[in-house]
């Protein structure tokens, strides 16, 4: 590009090139959602499978996803070394995803703490809560525990979902966030065992399944840019 | 031709690289480079020029042992290309 001075047509022009060029600047690699759309689908999976037929695998299969922030603060490293533009739009993307995070470790001190404080504070007022079972008149001691858990978490999963697709206009992840709205209203009605499965299928369509999309678009950007 | 318009701006390359800017929060030297597809040397000159005169901030780091370039538009030149813009919208209006 010369640096010859404009006529006023030719300025409008090259703003409006300029500007547009900003625009379609898209550097999103979808890493980040196929990862936690696949290990939140395969815990939430497995849960189901677990509650469906009545076994254990031993452990909490929950505790993957604190071994996949591992990978997540290597891409974002690596993600972030190979960004040549930092935009407002992904500035702002990324506050949001960030408040998610607080929002979604915040939702699992409170569920533990809350578990525990409900227990002691009935203790302390001499009170102990007990379930019977009408059928077979068991009694077992009653934990205190927020109902349908998993659907609070289903509102957390499209929040930031929607969000980032309303900004960036990219329809996948409206779609994937409004499935993930439509579990969570399903959830309301259903036991812990296809809570999991609508979680499942949250995740898989609001995460895993845009992230491999926008993978797909990013490769497709990255060929035509080498060619 | 016209009087009115800031000539720091009313250059092809300086104003292309301030359109950019505008749009974006801060970008690498490559970034602009790639979009303007202006040689290395003419941008460097173009932007120590924005640069001189206020419009843009330009930090230099290192990025895997390699000098990198940000570039990032002021208060002061965001001013100057609003109204640099309209300026140019008076000017096309009047020539409706």
């Amino acid at each position: 590009m010369p640096t010859k001075e404009l006529t006023e047509e030719e300025s409008l022009k090259l703003i409006t090139d300029m500007i547009g060029k900003t625009k379609s600047h898209f550097h999103e690699s979808g890493a980040s959602l196929i990862l936690w759309g696949t290990i939140a689908g395969f815990c939430a999976i497995l849960s189901f499978i677990q509650s469906y037929w009545h076994f254990s695998i031993g452990f909490d299969v929950w505790i993957l996803t604190l071994v996949a922030i591992i990978p997540q603060v290597w891409i974002g490293i690596k993600e972030s070394k190979e960004k040549v533009v930092k935009t407002y739009q992904e500035t702002y993307i990324d506050i949001i995803w960030i408040v998610y995070v607080v929002s979604i470790a915040a939702m699992l001190i409170y569920v533990n703490v809350t578990y525990y404080t409900s227990q002691r504070l009935l203790s302390n007022d001499g009170i102990e809560l007990f379930s019977k079972n009408i059928a077979t008149g068991e009694i077992k001691p009653f934990q205190v525990f927020p109902p349908s858990f998993s659907s609070i978490m289903m509102i957390l999963y499209a929040f930031p979902t929607l969000a980032t697709g309303l900004i960036t206009k990219y329809r996948p992840l409206i779609v994937g966030a409004m499935i993930c709205y439509v579990c969570f209203a399903v959830s309301l009605f259903t036991s812990f065992t296809y809570d999991m499965l609508l979680t499942a299928i949250a995740v898989i369509c609001c995460w895993l399944i845009p992230g491999l999309m926008m993978r797909n678009r990013f490769l497709k950007q990255k060929i035509e840019k080498d060619v | 031709m016209f009087k009115d318009l800031d000539p720091i701006l009313h250059s092809q390359l300086r104003l292309a690289v301030v359109s950019l800017l505008m749009g974006v929060k801060e970008a690498e030297f490559v970034f602009l480079k790639e979009k303007t597809n202006a040689t290395a040397g003419n941008l460097s000159v173009q932007i120590q020029k924005l640069k001189e005169a206020g419009y843009i901030d330009v930090t230099k780091k290192f990025k895997n042992n390699y000098p990198l370039t940000i570039c990032k538009i002021t208060t002061r030149g965001i001013k100057a290309f609003e109204e640099y813009v309209k300026n140019l919208q008076e000017y096309l209006g009047k020539n409706k």
